[in-house]
């Protein structure tokens, strides 16, 4: 029996607009960390997003019937309209080096006939430690030990 | 399915078994303050393609979220 996506035909279609119109974007958070092996759990997809409101990312949502919705007051910056439900967008990175500079670190990791640039492991673990919210340090052993996980089995498979 | 193939079955199961107990081992050995389960599971879903990891992390974290409403 195949394997059901985790993304749906309109969140691929989105995520699929943005790389076709060069938006710089990476996944980050604790779902960037479950497609590395993670064992952790999370509710939806971090983004983030090197220029937020840019011009090539507005024409990229539009193309696929959905927007960017700037902050207000009481809300953070969100994506709306179709295949945007499961996507957060993330405005800071605690603990880390400019977009560009993680970007460098990150890895790319084909999802659903695309390749997207995720965070890099030990750069979430880092990140987390940084932020040190309550949610974050349940999530910092985890990310550790599978940190240490993945490096030996890499190191088991040096050419993958 | 028939007796021989159940057999070659689950004895390919515990190969597979002993041998992922032995990686965890290893690891444990190098990082002797990592959790084994979290090792163990982590082994078990890099032998998973990335999108399955994935649809099994948010399949149980918005299992977890309806639990707690």
């Amino acid at each position: 029996m195949a394997v059901p996506l985790p993304f749906s035909e309109n969140e691929l279609r989105l995520l699929g607009a943005l790389l076709d119109h060069k938006v710089r974007f990476m996944i980050v958070g604790l779902s960037a960390a479950a497609l590395q092996g993670a064992p952790v759990v999370t509710q939806d997809v971090d983004l983030w997003f090197e220029h937020l409101g840019d011009e090539a990312m507005s024409r990229a949502l539009r193309e696929v019937g959905a927007a960017y919705v700037p902050p207000s007051i009481d809300n953070p910056p969100m994506l709306a309209g179709a295949g945007a439900e499961l996507f957060d967008l993330v405005i800071r990175m605690d603990g880390l080096g400019t977009f560009a500079e993680e970007l460098e670190h990150s890895v790319e990791i084909p999802l659903g006939g695309y390749r997207v640039k995720v965070l890099a492991l030990g750069r979430i673990l880092a990140s987390k430690m940084a932020a040190n919210r309550p949610k974050d340090k349940l999530a910092i052993p985890v990310l550790r030990d599978a940190l240490a996980a993945t490096q030996a089995a890499a190191q088991r498979r040096p050419n993958t | 399915m028939n007796q021989r193939v159940r057999s070659e079955t689950a004895a390919n199961a515990q190969r597979w078994a002993r041998r992922l107990c032995a990686r965890v081992d290893n690891i444990l050995a190098a990082h002797p303050s990592a959790d084994r389960d979290n090792v163990r599971h982590t082994l078990i879903l890099l032998e998973q393609p990335p999108l399955e990891r994935l649809q099994r992390s948010l399949i149980r974290g918005r299992a977890f979220a309806i639990f707690r409403k």
